[in-house]
């Protein structure tokens, strides 16, 4: 659970990251292209955990109930 | 016996002591007291104890049994519920109105009229404070606050009692928002209202920090009721346990007017359940919205960026040939300037040296001029000096006397029998003075 959590904010912290040096002129026009299609797939990482239901959080959360519950 | 006769049947006594109370305290009396031992029959009546402790050693040094009729116990209750968020239960401080009864077979008794809310209220601030402040000085009033609601917060722990509607209006608004959010709720359930909710939300508490699941937040809900015992939410040890729980906490327990010891200290402090579940959803749209704005910048910007990178490049090579004949023309133009400069500055020198030249000319012949002018100084001296030469003179037929070889001008220079010597232009001769 903790390593999908940390992994949202570490993409949110990478995206961040390019924006910044790519603001900051850092990357020359040869990396651009490279960067883009990261920050795609960081996106596209994002938007699922924000919009799609995660089985296996679901299933781990059922697996927490206490007996009684059941 | 005489005493007898004058003796008082005890319905007799009663009697006058109800007459003498009567008499002696006939109005409506407000007072200050605890309530204690409350209870109402099936009838609607209420009856209770009201006691009043010693402030130090909580010992009761007042008590009075009382009773509030059916008609005024309808309206006074919920009125004073509804004013409070507190229910009319024992332990807590009253101020009321009441007349002072006596009766043959009940005896002495308080009949509340009316109650005054605000002094129950101003007792229950006070409560709240002296928690805050005790809460304060453990330095850890903020700790709840002081945590970091994470961006993405999906995974939430609701306390709440299982049947409450405000725990289905909660879970039903996650479900079904608008943007189409993830969350996992998950309910602990807990007593919600009366003297067990502090032991019942500190059991959930635990019981969520024993799941084993990294939770983001912590909701803690209740509603449904109308009017409603908050009193459990304003306890020191439900608040310590609160603000030291190492995940945010979220309250929406439903009371419009005060916020209680548990909303103070909570991370974030909503109203109501569906308040709660509203803030959960905004939390989200916020995330979202980080995540579209960078998702646009990739989408626009930076495609944008590579594009205008492009037509950068373009522009640098179109322009080439004219930068050439810019240039060119720029040299020319630069060099013509220059060779106007020399010739001014050649002119300038021209004009310069012909001046010193003139300057020259003009020293020479003004020293030439001195020359001649001290020539003939010269030789008019010369002239002047010849004129004076002794050889001119004797040649004019003037004579030198000379006594001892010395040129002899007065005649007391002489004495008879001097010998002389005499020289004239051609020759000497020499003579005695007679």
């Amino acid at each position: 659970m903790a390593a999908t959590k940390e992994t949202y904010s570490e993409a949110m912290k990478r995206l961040e990251a390019i924006v910044s040096r790519i603001e900051s002129n850092e990357l020359d026009i040869d990396q651009l292209g490279s960067q883009l299609q990261e920050a795609q797939k960081l996106i596209k990482f994002c938007r699922e955990k924000l919009y799609k239901a995660d089985e296996e959080i679901k299933k781990i959360l059922e697996e927490g109930k206490t007996p009684e519950e059941k | 016996m005489e005493t007898n006769n004058r003796s008082l049947s005890l319905v007799e006594l009663n009697a006058l002591v109800r007459r003498s109370i009567r008499t002696c305290l006939p109005d409506e009396y407000w007072v200050q007291a605890e309530l204690s031992d409350v209870r109402s029959n099936y009838s609607g009546h209420c009856y209770l104890e009201f006691v009043q402790k010693d402030t130090k050693s909580n010992a009761l040094v007042a008590k009075a049994r009382g009773i509030i009729w059916s008609n005024v116990y309808q309206l006074l209750k919920p009125y004073f519920e509804r004013e409070t968020g507190q229910a009319f239960v024992s332990g807590i401080k009253v101020l009321v109105k009441v007349t002072v009864d006596f009766h043959e077979l009940y005896g002495y008794s308080l009949t509340v009229v009316d109650i005054d809310p605000s002094y129950t209220l101003g007792d229950m601030v006070r409560r709240r404070k002296e928690i805050l402040r005790r809460l304060e000085a453990d330095g850890i009033l903020t700790m709840n606050k002081e945590l970091e609601l994470p961006e993405l917060l999906q995974r939430i722990a609701v306390i709440s009692s299982a049947t409450a509607a405000g725990y289905g209006d909660f879970c039903n608004q996650l479900a079904h928002n608008a943007f189409g959010f993830v969350f996992y709720p998950k309910l602990f359930p807990a007593v919600m209202q009366g003297d067990q909710v502090e032991i019942s939300i500190i059991a959930a508490l635990d019981k969520i920090y024993a799941s084993g699941i990294d939770w983001d937040a912590v909701v803690i809900i209740r509603g449904g009721g109308a009017t409603s015992d908050l009193s459990g939410f304003d306890t020191y040890d439900l608040a310590a346990h609160c603000a030291q729980f190492p995940l945010p906490i979220i309250t929406g327990i439903g009371h419009e007017r005060d916020d209680t010891v548990l909303d103070l200290i909570s991370h974030t402090r909503v109203k109501t359940p569906t308040a709660a579940a509203e803030f959960l959803i905004n939390h989200q749209r916020q995330t979202a919205e980080h995540l579209e704005a960078l998702a646009l910048f990739f989408a626009e910007s930076l495609p944008d960026r590579i594009r205008r990178e492009k037509e950068r490049l373009e522009r640098c090579v179109s322009r080439i040939p004219s930068q050439v004949q810019m240039r060119l023309q720029r040299e020319t133009f630069r060099q013509e300037r220059l060779g106007k400069r020399m010739e001014m500055a050649w002119q300038t020198r021209l004009v310069r040296e012909q001046y010193r030249l003139q300057v020259e000319q003009r020293l020479m012949s003004a020293a030439g001029r001195r020359l001649e002018q001290e020539q003939h100084r010269l030789q008019l001296l010369e002239q002047r000096v010849q004129a004076a030469s002794p050889e001119v003179l004797l040649k004019r037929g003037y004579s030198l006397t000379l006594k001892d070889g010395k040129a002899v001008t007065d005649i007391a220079q002489l004495q008879a029998g001097d010998e002389v010597e005499t020289r004239l232009a051609k020759g000497t001769f020499r003579s005695k003075v007679l």
